[in-house]
């Protein structure tokens, strides 16, 4: 079975090597003279203007949870998908009852008002 | 020669997670810390295929690297953290957590012997070449499982309810959304007045 | 492929109350702001309905098994969700005038008060490590939320945050536990991992007493015993005191439950050495939980470290590891979930009232505001206190009887010095109410429907205390033991 990933293997040691290199190759054969003016923050070639670490709105963090758990639901419909063949109708109808449960949740968050950004 | 990649790998890999494991814990940025956590799920995932666990490992890369660390970056951005000095007032604390690690790594290790990782007693797995790890999954997830299985649901259904009672606030007045039913009943007299309005002499 | 269908008919209360909650939040959602009452109608009803449907179950001799062997049904089960159902219905009834007092909406509490409530029916229901877990997350997760509910008061949302934590490491140990005992037995299935443990060799031993020790931790925590009671009283303190009923009633039950479904279905082979841990914890949580409750004032961090203490009675019922020790836990639970109705009852009715209920020295002169309130509240006292003829003084009973029948005499001794002790604080409280004057004499009012509750709990605790016979025999004969 690892034999039909040994290519992603190959894939991410050639992507280090990919993204290693040109930093490298920077690093090594760039001119570099650093003075003050050149380190220092700057914004539009001004100072900079206030801290660059905004606080995000909490309505993201709701986002990314709803998006979580529909995540993980897809996580489960997947293997369902593969084997619906083997479980037969009992699998079937309990796949349907699990995307019931979490239907009466998106009802619910799209009736709350959850969903919209306004 | 397949068996040398494979400890390469699991070595290479398991010296990668340990690293990044210690970073998480380390790093004095929050946010450094989450993308070495990321790293160490990715490491985590790798194992995990060794181990021919291949469904699992995609999800943990599906679910974990994609959803849930992207909401862990959203909470850590969302609070606001400053990145200030180290932490002071740790030190007292420094023996007492010595040596409660000390007593549950003798443990663990006088618990945890040798023999239960016996290669002679617990042979490696090895699947055919067309094996389908999900496959065996799906087959015994939805009919032997089914219970947990509808529990799992509910258990996600009771998230979204306690997230949108937590974090959801309520409608904002004054919110820019447009509705499009609203927009649809608004009729000439509902936006336009005629304003009967004498001439105005000089 | 030889897959069983499993048999419904057995889980059907928990289909009902999944069905229900599903709806009653669905119909929340669609009508009008006036008619949430509904809401708390429908959730009355729905337990009501689950209590039926469980009730029409009893009397099956010995378990069955469903699900894979992943459900089991039998009397012990049966009797769990019965209490589990009445105690979530007074919490609930508390919760109907309090809630739109602090504004936390009705849909949300009662669904997820019926959700927790499923998760703790799966969990006396489990016969497999993983649905043992999932139910324990399912009970625990929207008591978190239920606990938080009032997110502007910064002393409800500390509590919930201390709650959540620990109890997420508490949840944490649990499974690092199970999964040690998985490992070792190779199984997840509660009676056969009892069998692999029966046919082990010494050897093996280590690595179950590891696990178990996590295990122990976990569900110590859920019940709030020393040495890992530390949310307790600021739980009890900062949260709305509905929520507070209902963590401290019918989440006790449940975590009773767990105990007797992991250490003594699947555990019982190591039970010498859970004993021992067992034995710590209750000897620790009594003298910490009475002595503690002495210097408090405020009424519901008192009552927080008497519940402490009272879980180390309980605890001294497991210690036993005879079906009699048992069976006078399970009647040492029952009876404390109706006093802490009882006292948490009156602290709700008070608040309800718009009087402040925080300190004890609130309830000065309770007598004099409202004669039938202090009377309820004094039986509670001298419930918890251990004074006979109220039942109190019969679970206390019961499980000193259980101790020195396995000759544990000086366990005894101990619970009863710390019961002394302990019986300081309560008469402290009636003391208040009955000889001390009132600061503000206005009486007292309260609705029928908590009228009729307090005075059930209230007249309960003393009519068991007389004839405890029926709710004796009950709780002794669902672990098939003989009663003395």
């Amino acid at each position: 079975m690892l034999q039909n990933y040994l290519p992603i293997l190959i894939f991410i040691a050639i992507a280090i090597v990919i993204s290693v290199v040109p930093l490298l190759a920077g690093l090594i054969l760039g001119p570099r003279r650093p003075d003050v003016a050149k380190n220092s923050p700057y914004e539009c070639g001004f100072e900079a203007f206030s801290d660059a670490r905004m606080p995000f709105d909490v309505r993201f963090y709701l986002v990314a949870i709803l998006f979580i758990i529909f995540d993980l639901e897809t996580a489960f419909l997947f293997p369902w998908a593969v084997s619906l063949r083997e479980i037969g109708s009992f699998g079937f109808y309990a796949m349907m009852v699990f995307l019931g449960i979490l239907i009466v949740g998106f009802i619910y968050e799209w009736k709350r008002g959850a969903l919209e950004w306004e | 020669m397949g068996l040398i990649l494979q400890q390469t790998v699991f070595y290479a890999f398991s010296a990668i997670l340990l690293f990044s494991a210690a970073m998480v814990v380390l790093s004095i940025n929050p946010v450094r810390a989450v993308l070495f956590l990321v790293l160490a799920f990715f490491c985590a995932c790798i194992l995990w295929m060794l181990l021919q666990a291949e469904f699992l490992a995609l999800v943990l890369i599906f679910v974990y690297i994609g959803a849930v660390m992207t909401l862990f970056l959203f909470v850590i951005m969302m609070l606001n953290l400053d990145i200030g000095p180290p932490r002071k007032g740790w030190l007292p604390y420094l023996p007492l957590a010595v040596l409660v690690l000390g007593l549950f790594i003798i443990a663990a290790v006088s618990a945890l012997k040798p023999e239960y990782f016996d290669p002679d007693v617990y042979q490696v797995v090895t699947q055919p070449e067309n094996y389908s790890n999900t496959k065996a999954l799906g087959a015994v997830l939805y009919t032997e499982y089914v219970y947990p299985f509808e529990l799992a649901a509910v258990l996600l259904l009771v998230a979204i309810i306690s997230a949108i009672c937590l974090a959801f606030r309520g409608k904002r007045p004054g919110g820019k959304a447009q509705r499009i039913s609203e927009q649809l009943v608004v009729r000439r007299k509902d936006r336009v007045s005629l304003i009967n309005m004498p001439s105005e002499k000089k | 492929m030889n897959f069983e269908i499993p048999n419904f008919a057995l889980a059907l209360p928990e289909i009902f109350v999944l069905t229900m909650a599903c709806a009653i939040l669905l119909i929340d959602l669609f009508i009008p702001k006036h008619a949430k009452t509904l809401t708390y109608l429908l959730a009355q009803i729905t337990l009501l309905g689950a209590a039926i449907l469980t009730f029409q179950q009893y009397g099956h001799p010995g378990s069955v098994t469903t699900f894979n062997g992943m459900f089991v049904l039998n009397n012990l089960a049966i009797v769990l969700k019965l209490f589990i159902y009445l105690s979530a219905f007074a919490s609930f009834l508390y919760a109907r005038s309090y809630l739109p007092k602090t504004k936390i909406p009705y849909g949300e509490y009662f669904v997820l008060g019926l959700f927790s409530v499923l998760g703790m029916m799966v969990i006396v229901s489990a016969h497999n490590f993983i649905v043992l877990f999932l139910g324990l997350e399912l009970f625990s997760l929207p008591i978190y939320a239920m606990v938080a509910l009032r997110r502007d008061e910064g002393i409800c949302v500390e509590a919930a945050i201390k709650y959540f934590v620990t109890g997420a490491i508490a949840t944490g140990t649990l499974l690092y536990g199970l999964s040690m005992l998985y490992g070792a037995t190779g199984s997840m299935d509660i009676t056969r991992v009892s069998e692999v443990i029966m046919q082990s060799s010494l050897s093996d031993e280590l690595i179950l007493v590891f696990g178990l020790v996590f295990a122990v931790v976990g569900m110590v925590f859920k019940l709030g015993a020393v040495p890992f009671h530390m949310w307790v009283p600021d739980v009890y303190e900062g949260a709305p005191t509905p929520v507070v009923l209902f963590l401290g009633t019918t989440a006790k039950i449940a975590a009773l439950g767990l105990l007797f479904r992991l250490l003594v279905d699947g555990l019982q082979p190591l039970s010498v050495q859970w004993q021992d841990l067992l034995i710590i914890v209750a000897v620790l949580s009594m003298a910490l939980g009475n002595l503690a409750a002495i210097v408090q004032s405020n009424i519901k961090r008192m009552l927080a470290y008497s519940s402490i203490a009272h879980m180390g009675y309980m605890a001294l019922g497991l210690v036993t590891a005879t079906p009699q020790g048992y069976g006078a836990a399970l009647f040492y639970m029952i009876t404390y979930a109706i006093m802490t109705l009882g006292a948490f009852g009156v602290v709700a009715i008070m608040n309800n009232a718009g009087c402040e209920a925080s300190k004890v020295s609130d309830l000065r002169g309770l007598n004099s505001r409202n004669p039938w309130l202090a009377l309820m509240m004094l039986l509670v006292m001298f419930s918890m206190a251990g004074i006979p003829p109220i039942v109190g003084f019969m679970a206390k009973l019961s499980i000193l009887e259980a101790l020195i029948g396995v000759h544990l005499v000086w366990l005894a001794a101990i619970a009863l010095f710390f019961a002394v002790i302990g019986a300081y604080y309560y008469i402290r409280v009636v003391k208040v109410m009955y000889f001390e004057e009132p600061e503000d004499a206005t009486p007292i009012k309260y609705p029928v429907d908590m009228q009729i509750a307090i005075s059930l709990s209230g007249v309960g605790l003393l009519v068991l205390g007389i004839v405890p016979g029926a709710l004796f025999t009950l709780c002794q004969a669902v672990f098939g033991a003989t009663p003395y």
